[in-house]
């Protein structure tokens, strides 16, 4: 961001560039990647229950379906809701990044193009998040709500999809605070020619 | 002997990111909704929320032992400077308690599961409160570790390998 605006928070800001000790994206983030991610896993459980329910019963874990695919709903309502915080955060703190200028991330892109995507990428997931959650919903309590399998197929694949998308999200992610240092403390101290022993 | 172990990257790992921030996704989201269904559950008594807490719960134990696993991993290539050395302590002795806190209230959780009752006990609720406490204080120190002191982070893997001790 542009300096002289950075300016404006006067010395509310600390060393790592935030007026917080640390960065609140990040711990949403594992939230919302809990969540969804588990929220698909339980849905492909209980897809092939026929398959798997002998792995329960070998475990003496009593089962029914139903509490599977209530995992796969009420994980999903979850995380449709966490991620809009996530994202709003996500778009406060990068709002106020210093990345380090003269470096290249592990996938070739430089800072800027790196915050470009992983700010577009998160807006996408977030509209995939809550359309796949009303999709969910509409499975759930209208189509199939007579049918043994509440899910289609096409949802499970469409679920593995974003978890491709949210592998990219999150390299990008992690390349922005442990390669071009983006509200790291110790990273902005070393940039600074400080020794990090001083935190 | 070391010359057949994988090469360490500019992170000073033998893959291209940490993996433990990762697994623990699983843990810290899991174990917080477990314990968010409970508390909705006990006071609407939709008991179809007890069902998504206990699988949630399931699900957090077995990720908190993979989470160790990457863990010691991670901070055994960490070679962590002074000022970052007891904040990586207290994470690694309160990771590994935390493991039996949790493997323990999942346990218990089972035998409630199986006595097929309408409310849960209130010593269990309690018990949930305190989980949720240390799950809370180990993502703090897990954050300090990476957003404080940048472990991992190639600054601080440049400077360790040009001599910050």
């Amino acid at each position: 961001m542009n300096p002289d605006l950075l300016e404006q928070w006067g010395d509310r800001l600390g060393v790592n560039g935030l007026p917080y000790l640390v960065p609140i994206h990040p711990q949403l983030v594992h939230l919302t990647l809990g969540l969804f991610i588990v929220a698909i896993a339980f849905d492909i459980v209980a897809a092939l229950f026929p398959l798997d329910q002998q792995v329960f019963k070998f475990l003496a874990i009593p089962v029914t379906r139903s509490s599977l695919f209530d995992v796969g709903w009420y994980n999903l309502l979850a995380a449709a809701v966490i991620t809009f915080f996530t994202v709003m955060a996500g778009l406060f703190e990068v709002s106020l990044a210093v990345p380090l200028a003269d470096v290249k991330s592990a996938w070739g892109f430089q800072a800027l193009e790196t915050m470009i995507l992983h700010g577009v990428g998160g807006v996408l997931i977030l509209t995939l998040i809550v359309a796949m959650a009303v999709w969910r919903g509409f499975q759930r309590y209208r189509w199939r709500r007579d049918m043994a399998r509440q899910v289609q197929w096409s949802y499970l694949a469409a679920g593995l999809f974003v978890f491709a998308l949210m592998f990219a999200q999150g390299t990008l992610g992690a390349h922005l605070g442990a390669e071009f240092g983006v509200h790291v403390t110790a990273d902005q101290l070393l940039h600074l020619g400080e020794n990090p022993n001083q935190l | 002997m070391f010359k057949y172990l994988p090469p360490l990257n500019e992170h000073n790992l033998p893959y291209p990111d940490t993996i433990h921030p990762i697994v623990v996704h699983f843990v810290i989201a899991m174990v917080l909704f477990a314990v968010f269904c409970d508390v909705i559950a006990y006071f609407t008594k939709k008991t179809k929320l007890y069902e998504v807490s206990w699988w949630n719960l399931s699900f957090a134990t077995i990720s908190i032992f993979i989470a160790v696993i990457f863990g010691q991993i991670e901070a055994g290539l960490a070679e962590p400077y002074a000022a970052s050395v007891s904040a990586l302590n207290a994470h690694t002795v309160l990771g590994w308690s935390l493991s039996v806190v949790l493997a323990g209230v999942t346990a218990w959780r089972y035998v409630i599961r199986l006595q097929e009752r309408s409310q849960l006990p209130i010593a269990y609720l309690a018990a949930s409160v305190v989980l949720v406490g240390l799950v809370f204080v180990q993502t703090y120190l897990g954050t300090l570790l990476v957003w404080v002191y940048g472990l991992h982070t190639v600054p601080v893997v440049d400077a360790i390998r040009g001599g910050l001790t």
